[in-house]
């Protein structure tokens, strides 16, 4: 497997810049002759289409939902990262990229961070003319808030709903092209696998969700934006319909995929309340600037929160962290919530859920002031959990919430298959261990609008692709790959459904692959993944047809990828024998119990070649190694 | 921690052509803590078990914000709670033996796909004909350029938040999308970049909504209170302005 | 751009339409009801406003052909919006009801095409016994003129007038309960403080209309005729 991650030499700042003005260039007239798939249609799906679209392009565009404007992308909510410094608090290009790779733990490419800090300012200057309303001062012009990682404030929103602004900008960018013609929107569409003929990504295979048909789709290159893959611990801050099918087929064709151990868990969500629960929802993490985390000192103090005295509280974030209090960062928040949890001091009906109390913040700026900033979030708590936060702490705890692993892309963000692009979350480029908050959107937005329309020309320029058919043999061979894996989920006819198989999973991965890891955990989750994968081929109940709609056969479909990517996860956590940013091994920590990173051995990129699956996952590790020119690496200090 | 038993009544209907009915059914030890949808997982989840097909439903984010789900429950878009969509209604709203009818939006602008599922690309094809600000990648000026007030831009957001789950078009008597076409229009005209585009915008929207079918609004004003956003109606009499200044 | 003719029948196009007329109905009423009140003024009052009307001449004709088709056009749309919403709705909800507030859905809402219908059928049997009805003459100031009056007084000694006119006036105001407040949003009022205002005083006006109409013939027909107190039959 030829890694090359194309980065340009030169000085970090104009490597970019440099590559610009290096890379090839599709004629005006010519762009029409080409054809670009565009799969996923969140922040850099929709950006990617649009933007290729206005070039000339001629685009088509896949999602699962029934509209591209549903895409996840729309629920983030906190804000988005730019280098504009118009607080003048002294921010800058230099200054983001550095808080980014300092975030990230030092394990992202330098190169693809600073590129993402200089895209940044584009973005905004983007997104304000598509007319999304950021927040603003009193002059009229844009305000900004500042966000956990970094010391300025840097961050644009649009109240709590930044993601979804965002998003129907690029939705509504999309929009005018698929008026202009020159897109062509296929909503309820799932790609099942990827067609590669002669080395290069020549198409794709979709089911159709309402009819079920199986469908072929040829192009000059396709581009993947297909999000995270969360949902392999079944309960996430993911929207239900997320999943891993298509940048797994991409794997199995032999796209490289990247990092899959590195998960953030993100440490304020509402908790577990049954084993009914579908979903976990997210409370922003700006709670924690007036929020006290705490737990009861004893074991199974079961008295209601009011009634336990202040000495019998265990604020042990503030006890732990001085310097840094509640606002740690997301992994290390989360990590310390595990951990009293498992000391027995979780609070609530499960014991899985820590408490994060108004109280003193009420008595001290009033229930106005604290209504002022988190109204919003106290009511939607509310509706939830039927507690009333203003009255008792609200109970916490983490949840799976992005994956900064993916498939394996170089400099131009195009994966080790030829004409195969991937952006966003799907790709593992430039949050390396840890994602700061705000930066999601961020690179979604900088790899769609202002990389992919770039580097996709100098792709086909340089190429000279054959024109294909979808009746080219690759094609057929790829179709039936499909449909059977269909009729043989369909001819299993057992016991168990799709929702008890995918919640154990969950649980395995949750329990030995989730916030804490050790080799004894992972080597057992291998064997029990192992285990559970070989029973759900043989007893998994997948109700109704293929050929009309059926979101269980989707799902059977998604939970069958899941099975072998959770083992590459799994096997990449144990290869992984260093602790760094959300991957937290228990034998590397420091004396105090912090993330021990080992820059000596694993300054790498994980990068795993798919063989095949037999009983167990068979695959080869190579490695891409991560030099720093520009940055000193460093332990990071909460304390 | 107190469990109900829920009777429903839900609307099935194989698929397009298919002329549907309700089925009955009976969820027992119902959580109040669940919510609506993780209810009808729990039946569906039983439904497999007895080798029926289970219900279809849309839903994805189920948590308010992406605008798939948008369930008819006991006539009502979205079920009895204000400025909730259906994936965030709990079933603390209901009692012990309560019989609910669910069924999906009905509008001929919708057609059922199949059980509560239906097609809602009308929408999407009413913002092709405007929903946006014409601007290419890449050719938009310096950000802090254009100064909007700050009262105009929070104002814009109001009507930017809008879902897209199409409760309003359910909820109205006349099946009218004059809400949803009206809330695009109201964030996208009163916005300084907006304002080249606009007429020709409202022209070319309020006429796809002619062409997909919708009804006419008659102000019955049902649209907002369904809305799990909350959008208001001024939405609609701002949509009109628009357009008469547009023509006239 | 469309042209005119092609905005006014857009479904904006069809409100505004609908909302002007629907005012300019409004204001004719109002002008009929202060008319109709000098039933109670002096003996010939009402007579002389009658022929006041008359002395208009071609005038009045002008008004009167003006008023039908501003009739016409409200009922043609109002018909025409109706026969869109059946056709986008082919399939009823079992089970349907209000969220409740802010709707301002309501029975007035709801019925305003079964109201506006039976108003239509009601005006054309009006004009029947009314305007094109056999009056006696009565000569005033020297002039013969319709003896209107007369005409009223009779009428609504049937109990079939009197009470069809009372349901008929009921009906105007549950009509109007909604109308007169739709108009103005049909019409582009979107400030949310002037719209509760006009909501309000709307209503107010539709039930004052309601029972200034239907008090007349009531109270001819309780009162006896000429032997009512208010009635100045000389």
């Amino acid at each position: 497997m030829k890694l090359d991650p194309k980065v340009p030499e030169g000085p970090l700042e104009n490597k970019w810049s440099d590559h610009l003005r290096d890379i090839k260039l599709v004629a005006p007239n010519n762009k029409r002759k080409y054809n670009i798939i565009v799969v996923g249609t969140g922040l850099a799906g929709a950006s990617a289409a649009s933007s290729l679209a206005e070039l000339g392009y001629n685009v088509q565009t896949f999602s699962i939902q029934d509209s591209a404007r549903r895409a996840h992308s729309i629920a983030a909510q906190g804000g988005i990262n730019a280098a504009k410094n118009y607080p003048n608090d002294g921010d800058s290009v230099w200054r983001l990229f550095y808080d980014t790779i300092k975030g990230g733990d030092y394990r992202a490419r330098e190169a693809n961070v600073y590129r993402l800090a200089q895209n940044s300012n584009l973005i905004i200057d983007q997104a304000v003319a598509q007319g999304v309303p950021f927040g603003r001062d009193y002059g009229g012009l844009l305000d900004n808030r500042s966000f956990g990682g970094a010391q300025v404030s840097r961050t644009f929103y649009s109240r709590g709903q930044t993601g979804q602004q965002l998003l129907l900008g690029a939705y509504q960018a999309m929009m005018k092209e698929v008026n202009s013609g020159k897109i062509q929107d296929y909503p309820r569409q799932e790609m099942l696998d990827l067609v590669v003929i002669d080395g290069k990504a020549r198409g794709i295979i979709t089911r159709d969700l309402v009819s079920g048909e199986i469908q072929k789709w040829n192009a000059d290159a396709v581009v993947l934006c297909t999000g995270g893959y969360g949902n392999v611990f079944y309960l996430s801050t993911n929207a239900k319909n997320s999943n891993v099918t298509a940048a797994w087929r991409c794997h199995k064709r032999g796209a490289a995929f990247a990092n899959p151990c590195f998960v953030q868990i993100h440490p304020t969500c509402i908790p577990v309340s049954g084993d009914y629960q579908s979903k976990l929802t997210l409370m922003s993490e700006s709670l924690r600037n007036d929020g006290r985390v705490w737990v009861p000192r004893k074991k199974g103090d079961n008295r209601p929160p009011s009634e336990i005295p202040e000495d019998e509280r265990y604020y042990y974030l503030e006890e732990k962290y001085p310097s840094f209090g509640n606002l740690v960062p997301r992994d290390v928040a989360s990590r310390n919530a595990k951990m009293v949890t498992d000391q027995g001091l979780g609070v609530g009906p499960t014991g899985l859920a820590v408490y994060l109390d108004f109280r003193d913040a009420i008595k001290r700026d009033g229930k106005a002031v604290i209504e002022a900033k988190y109204g919003n979030l106290f009511a939607m708590y509310e509706n939830i959990t039927d507690d009333n936060p203003y009255e008792t702490p609200m109970r916490i705890f983490p949840a799976v919430h992005y994956t900064m692993g993916g498939l394996w892309v170089d400099y131009n963000l195009m994966s080790n298959i030829p004409g195969l692009f991937v952006a966003g979350e799907a790709n593992f480029s430039d949050h390396g261990a840890n994602r700061l908050g705000a930066s999601a959107l961020m690179q979604g937005l900088s790899d769609g609008y202002f990389i992919i329309p770039y580097t996709i020309g100098n792709y086909l320029a340089g190429e000279t692709l054959e024109p294909v058919s979808t009746s080219h043999e690759a094609f057929s061979e790829a179709a039936k790959t499909s449909s059977d894996q269909l009729d043989r989920l369909l001819a299993v006819k057992g016991d168990k459904t799709i929702i008890e198989f995918h919640r154990e999973l969950g649980k395995i991965m949750w329990n030995k692959v989730g916030i804490s890891r050790n080799r004894e955990g992972l080597e057992s989750a291998i064997n029990e993944i192992r285990a559970l994968r070989e029973e759900f081929w043989e007893n998994v109940r997948v109700p109704g047809e293929k050929n009309y709609y059926n979101k269980y056969l989707e799902f059977a479909n998604r939970v069958a990828d899941y099975f072998e990517l959770a083992e590459l996860m799994a096997m990449d956590a144990l290869q992984r024998e260093e602790s760094c940013g959300c991957h937290l091994r228990d034998e590397y920590q420091t004396e105090e119990g912090e993330a021990l990173r080992n820059d000596e051995e694993f300054s790498f990129v994980a990068v795993w070649e798919y063989l095949n699956v037999n009983g167990k996952l068979e695959t080869r590790m190579h490695k891409e190694p991560l030099e720093f020119e520009f940055v000193e690496l460093q332990q990071r200090s909460y304390k | 921690m107190s469990t109900m038993t829920i009777n429903l009544k839900v609307w099935r209907q194989k698929n397009r052509n298919d002329s549907g009915h309700f089925e009955d059914y009976t969820v027992e030890d119902v959580n109040e803590h669940m919510s609506f949808l993780e209810m009808l997982d729990v039946l569906n989840e039983k439904l497999i078990k007895e080798h029926i097909d289970p219900i279809e439903f849309d839903y994805d984010c189920r948590e308010g914000i992406c605008g798939s789900c948008n369930l008819v429950i006991n006539g009502v878009a979205h079920g009895p709670k204000h400025k909730t969509a259906t994936c965030q209604l709990h079933m603390r709203n209901y009692k012990d033996g309560d019989t609910i009818v669910i069924e999906p939006p009905r509008s001929a602008a919708f057609p059922v796909i199949k059980d509560l599922v239906v097609d809602r690309s009308a929408f999407d094809r009413i913002i092709a004909a405007g929903g946006y600000i014409s601007v290419k990648t890449g050719s938009a000026p310096e950000a802090n350029l254009i100064p909007v007030p700050q009262d105009v831009s929070n104002t814009a957001f109001d009507y930017a938040t809008c879902i897209g789950c199409g409760a309003c078009v359910a909820a109205c008597p006349n099946s009218s999308a004059a809400l949803f076409t009206g809330a695009k229009l109201a964030h996208l005209n009163r916005l300084p970049q907006g304002k080249p585009e606009r007429d020709k915008r409202t022209i070319a929207m309020v006429n796809q909504m002619e062409i997909e079918g919708f009804g006419d609004c008659s102000n019955h004003g049902e649209c907002e209170a369904v809305c799990p956003v909350g959008i208001s109606i001024s939405a609609i009499a701002e949509m009109r302005r628009s357009y008469m200044k547009a023509v006239f | 751009m469309p042209s005119i003719t092609d905005a006014l029948l857009s479904q904006v196009g069809r409100k505004i339409l609908s909302g002007l007329t629907g005012l300019f109905l409004l204001f004719f009423v109002i002008f009929h009801l202060i008319g109709n009140l000098a039933i109670f003024g002096s003996p010939d009052a009402m007579n002389a406003y009658s022929m006041m009307l008359h002395d208009f001449g071609p005038l009045l004709w002008v008004a009167r052909i003006g008023l039908v088709i501003i009739f016409v056009v409200h009922a043609w749309v109002g018909i025409a919006i109706w026969l869109r919403k059946r056709k986008a709705r082919p399939q009823d909800y079992k089970v349907y009801s209000s969220k409740g507030d802010p709707s301002r859905q309501s029975l007035s809402s709801r019925s305003m095409a079964f109201t506006g219908v039976i108003l239509i059928i009601f005006v054309i049997l009006h004009v029947n016994t009314f305007a094109l009805g056999d009056t006696g003459d009565v000569v005033l100031d020297g002039r013969t003129t319709h003896d209107i009056k007369t005409l009223v007084v009779d009428t609504f000694q049937d109990p079939v007038y009197a009470f069809g006119y009372a349901i008929a006036m009921v009906l105007l105001g549950t009509h109007l309960g909604h109308g007169i407040w739709s108009a103005f949003v049909s019409l582009g009022m979107s400030s949310r403080k002037v719209s509760a205002v006009v909501y309000t005083v709307g209503v107010a006006a539709a039930v004052l209309l309601a029972i200034g109409f239907l008090f007349i013939p009531l109270y001819i027909y309780f009162g006896g005729g000429c032997d009512a107190a208010l009635i100045n039959c000389n």
